[in-house]
């Protein structure tokens, strides 16, 4: 199945259920994720994946590493929306558009549709943030990552760089593309407008990005230095390495000093950024392996730890923080090793940083669980089936912890 | 006949200088016309007729998407409206407030668009033509524009700019795909001219029935 038609799967969906469904029923939301994940298991395979860096071409296939994303955002995303106390029907016209726009862009060569498509997500989901919490903080998402996606799709007349990887056109084509990935992954210093979204909105308003776009982008920065991009490949990866190390320490500092409301938030930004400084930082195989083992551990565990803390799933909460909080054997113990390993094998300064980012995440994941509250009976049959789910997701969790590598290689096949 | 590249520039910037300042209900079509003719000059030069066509068609789809969008969000009853006017950050009134802002971004926007034109190559055209800043400038301006957005009006005014300047940009690529790159790449404008004209259709049509209500 071509990845278009995917796509077109997950939009007619999140625009049928989000004009459709009503609050009773507004659950059903996650039909949504569900038959996007499920379409995207007999997506056409590609044998190699898809860099944005090239002209305008036609879109074939996706490659193991992409489908694998997908599956794994959506099967997450649905767990997210039953998870959650109260979901509002008209959530899922974002969800259709982000992971319609998730799917072109890793199946896309082309960085013109890779901007379009992102620019649509973008556009949607900020528009819908302005709606629910109308202000600043909302109207700073728009302007940061709409100014990203703008980059990119400056940079998509200036690419191929064939015959041109010398001389300025690779170095701006560079700045570009680095100011669109740390813009949309939220890595400082344009990352300010993520924090603030986290901070004001419901989680389940920010799921569609943390869950359906990051991990796509993620991927996609990864594969950029990758391609024909000539002189600009150092300021690529130097510049991503730089702001990736400082975001992830700034991240984990404030992952500490932060409210409880907002801890997951900023623990997924700091593990981000440490993602995105290792995969730009030296060519060694560890960092992308350490990366997706990083984006498996929180697509298990952001539905239990994106559910707001009301007294119920207190347990599975504990549980899930320890299993983020680096202590072996949890899966992001093997993630950050695999990623301080990346960065060590660049210099000391990196290693440094890396170190004090992942102390202070530790530090937030131990004052996370160590919060007391009150467990309450789950209410009904809904509450028990909840329970039971969130139980499952922490059952993956210490199975990813238990063996990284398979796990990995399963559902990226890397 | 030869291009004059100080004429192309003159009218890009012209038209960059209104896109970039314009306010109002109807900014995004008024910044999508004036782009368009600013950058038509460009786009005949090395687009021709076709590429032309491309920038004129993003225009008049802008103007009648945003016409059609504000219509369909006055009729239709079932939806309540965002007000894409309402400032969320500096009031409008202060001396050094966003149109200030936005006046000088477009002054150092020369700087900028001169540097990328006389040393980054795009598709056939070399360095010393000089012919990437009308194109540079008004991508800038757009970028100025989305960074200093106090409403979401600003919002689609900066991604209707980018739109069009990006397309103009495709045209200069003088490749196979460089028609429906530029054709893909407009279609941003009228997409942001049809929402902004949603969003003011269903946010006059609230004020109307307040107004009812209290007569």
């Amino acid at each position: 199945m071509n990845p278009l038609v995917i796509a077109a799967g997950w939009l007619a969906l999140g625009l049928v259920t989000s004009a459709f469904l009503r609050r009773p029923t507004a659950r059903l939301v996650a039909i949504v994720p569900l038959a996007g994940a499920a379409l995207t298991l007999f997506a056409a395979r590609s044998t190699t994946a898809a860099v944005p860096l090239g002209g305008l071409s036609a879109i074939s296939g996706l490659d193991r590493a992409g489908q694998g994303v997908l599956v794994a955002a959506g099967l997450s995303m649905v767990l997210v929306i039953l998870l959650q106390p109260s979901v509002d029907p008209s959530m899922g016209r974002s969800i259709g558009v982000v992971g319609a726009a998730a799917t072109i862009t890793i199946a896309s060569n082309s960085p013109l549709i890779t901007g379009l498509v992102l620019a649509a997500a973008v556009a949607t989901l900020v528009l819908r943030w302005v709606d629910q919490a109308p202000g600043k903080v909302s109207l700073a998402a728009g302007r940061a990552a709409g100014t990203g996606t703008a980059a990119i799709l400056a940079a998509s007349p200036l690419l191929p760089l064939t015959g041109f990887t010398t001389g300025e056109r690779p170095v701006v084509v560079a700045a570009l593309l680095a100011t669109g990935v740390a813009a949309l992954l939220a890595v400082y210093p344009l990352g300010g407008w993520a924090a603030g979204v986290i901070r004001t909105l419901r989680p389940i308003e920010i799921a569609p990005w943390l869950i359906l776009l990051v991990p796509v982008v993620l991927l996609v920065a990864e594969r950029i230095p990758g391609g024909v991009l000539g002189a600009g490949t150092p300021v690529f990866e130097h510049v991503l390495l730089v702001v990736g190390l400082g975001s992830a320490v700034w991240g984990g500092i404030w992952a500490v000093r932060g409210t409880d409301q907002t801890r997951y938030g900023r623990v997924f930004m700091a593990d981000i950024a440490l993602c995105v400084a290792a995969i730009e930082g030296p060519p060694v195989s560890p960092a992308l392996t350490g990366a997706l083992i990083i984006l498996v551990t929180h697509l298990t565990l952001a539905p239990i730890l994106l559910r707001p803390r009301d007294g119920v799933l207190v347990w599975p909460r504990r549980v899930a923080w320890a299993l983020l909080s680096g202590v072996p054997p949890s899966p992001a113990f093997w993630g950050r090793l695999l990623l301080l390993e990346a960065l060590a094998a660049g210099n000391v300064g990196s290693t440094i940083a890396a170190v004090i980012a992942m102390a202070a995440i530790f530090t937030a994941s131990v004052m996370a669980c160590a919060i007391r509250i009150r467990p309450l009976a789950p209410p009904g049959w809904r509450g028990r089936v909840a329970d039971v789910a969130a139980w499952l997701l922490v059952a993956v969790g210490i199975a990813i912890g238990l063996a990284p590598q398979s796990l990995a290689t399963f559902v990226f096949g890397h | 006949m030869g291009v004059s590249a100080p004429l192309l520039s003159a009218a890009g910037v012209i038209a960059s200088v209104v896109a970039i300042m314009v306010d109002g209900r109807r900014a995004v079509a008024i910044a999508v016309v004036f782009l368009a003719a600013g950058l038509a000059p460009t786009a005949a030069a090395f687009g021709g007729a076709p590429g032309v066509a491309v920038l004129a068609g993003s225009a008049v789809a802008s103007v009648l998407l945003a016409w059609i969008g504000w219509l369909s969000g006055r009729v239709l009853p079932w939806l309540s409206g965002l007000d894409p006017m309402i400032p969320a950050f500096a009031p409008p009134d202060r001396l050094f407030g966003p149109r200030s802002t936005r006046a000088f971004g477009a002054a150092v926007a020369i700087l900028v668009a001169s540097w990328v034109s006389f040393n980054v190559p795009v598709g056939q055209i070399t360095v010393e033509q000089g012919l990437l800043f009308p194109i540079a400038y008004a991508w800038v301006c757009g970028a100025v524009r989305l960074v200093t957005a106090r409403t979401v009006e600003d919002l689609a005014v900066g991604v209707a700019m980018v739109g069009i300047a990006t397309a103009t940009a495709w045209l200069l690529r003088n490749g196979n795909d460089a028609l429906p790159g530029a054709a893909f790449a407009c279609v941003v404008a009228p997409l942001a001219a049809f929402l902004a004209g949603w969003l003011n259709g269903r946010s006059s049509r609230r004020t109307q029935t307040r107004v009812e209500v209290e007569a």
